[in-house]
């Protein structure tokens, strides 16, 4: 675990007063406050160290102890033990003690994580020497909780149901069909528990979806590239192509072009809560050329070309 | 609308500790809806997570009610294009 130069965080120097301190860190509390910046992990992470530092030094006990072990950290209990020994048989006072109270930090419930502090910190301090809440009241929920879920793209083409670990609990819910990379949705009462009798907080999942097919897909529509070889695409055919769904026989019209287009109604993915409601599926007609040609092929091309020349 | 989906001013004053004009002047800004039945003023609690980020943003912050008018108008902007973002992302897909 490495040592934190709360310090630094705040832009301050060591001889800063309260009133830098406090200065300091309401600047960088206004940059970096997970509610002006939503989606933003650095964000927040950054306003967790802030407000970490701010919780140090803005308590004259704390930031006594934090300046007077500094990078010696590791060592502050052994140090204090030694100091309490040598008070004991005549030695210099020591004025240590507990770390309670702390001055403006926060405590949320709300579309982030709480805050949460360093194992420096906790290693430091101890794990309740963070000053909980500011107490100018609790909330009216419990915490909501954040998760993200990664899916391919295959199993959201139908809904199904999926167990979710989120913390230590086990969810099962239904994943709607169609949803799409980067959507959050909101599962009502599965985020924290609530204060006496209070609601439970709500869940929030976004999805990231990982395209593990051959299909592109943009909202509801999906699209594939098909190779057609050079004498189906002059003289038309039948050819099978691959769908979501399995494959469809498809009509090939003489003389088709390399980048026509052919729509496939109702073959694309399904509309996100819309049941039995698809995209349609765009389909790209690709013409590759016969490569190796024999001597016989060779000529009889020439005198195709001689025909049209 | 279900009774049991609002909350009373008074409770959510007495909640978070503040004054009621607080609540009022976030209704008077546009900031938050107050819905009034048989003269109890009550907020939906679909909008308790909207007021406690007023209520944070006020008091954490010092930020006014001007300021919050400015934040909440640009919120609304990051989030527009946050979305138009990722949604112009998964398009950008189909042309890699």
């Amino acid at each position: 675990m490495d040592f934190i130069d709360y310090y630094k965080l705040l832009e301050l120097d060591k001889s800063a007063s309260q009133a830098d301190i406090k200065k300091a860190y309401r600047k960088l509390a206004r940059k970096y406050h997970p509610d002006l910046n939503p989606n933003n992990k650095e964000a927040q992470l950054r306003f967790q160290q802030i407000n970490e530092a701010n919780e140090v030094l803005s308590d004259p006990e704390k930031r006594k102890k934090y300046d007077q072990y500094g990078k010696d950290w590791q060592h502050a209990d052994a140090y204090e033990e030694a100091k309490k020994q040598q008070q004991a048989s005549g030695g210099r006072a020591y004025s240590g003690g507990g770390f309670g109270g702390g001055q403006g930090s926060y405590s949320y419930s709300g579309n982030f994580d709480d805050d949460t502090f360093s194992d420096f910190f906790e290693e430091m301090f101890g794990s309740g020497a963070r000053a909980h809440g500011s107490g100018r009241g609790r909330h009216f929920k419990g915490q909501d909780f954040n998760a993200e879920l990664q899916l391919n793209l295959s199993d959201v083409y139908t809904s199904h149901k999926q167990t979710l670990t989120v913390n230590g609990k086990n969810i099962r819910l239904t994943i709607p069909a169609g949803v799409e990379n980067g959507q959050t949705i909101k599962i009502k009462g599965h985020g924290g528990p609530g204060v006496q009798g209070d609601p439970k907080g709500d869940l929030y999942i976004t999805f990231n979806i990982v395209n593990n097919t051959k299909f592109k897909r943009e909202k509801e529509n999906l699209f594939s590239n098909v190779s057609l070889d050079l004498y189906t695409a002059l003289l038309g055919g039948e050819l099978t192509v691959d769908t979501f769904a399995g494959k469809v026989k498809l009509k090939v019209k003489p003389e088709t072009q390399t980048g026509t287009k052919v729509k496939l109604k109702g073959k694309g993915f399904p509309k996100y809560k819309k049941e039995n409601q698809f995209g349609d599926l765009i389909i790209t007609y690709d013409v590759k050329m016969p490569t190796n040609l024999s001597a016989r092929e060779k000529e009889l091309f020439q005198e195709l070309q001689k025909l049209r020349s | 609308m279900n009774l049991e989906d609002l909350i009373p001013t008074d409770e959510i004053c007495a909640r978070y500790k503040v004054k009621r004009t607080f609540v009022s002047s976030l209704y008077e800004s546009g900031l938050i809806e107050i819905i009034t039945v048989e003269e109890t003023e009550y907020v939906h609690c679909d909008e308790i997570s909207e007021f406690e980020r007023l209520w944070r943003l006020h008091y954490d912050l010092d930020i006014n009610l001007e300021g919050l008018e400015a934040i909440q108008h640009l919120l609304r902007q990051v989030k527009k294009l946050q979305k138009q973002n990722l949604e112009l992302k998964n398009r950008l897909g189909l042309y890699e």
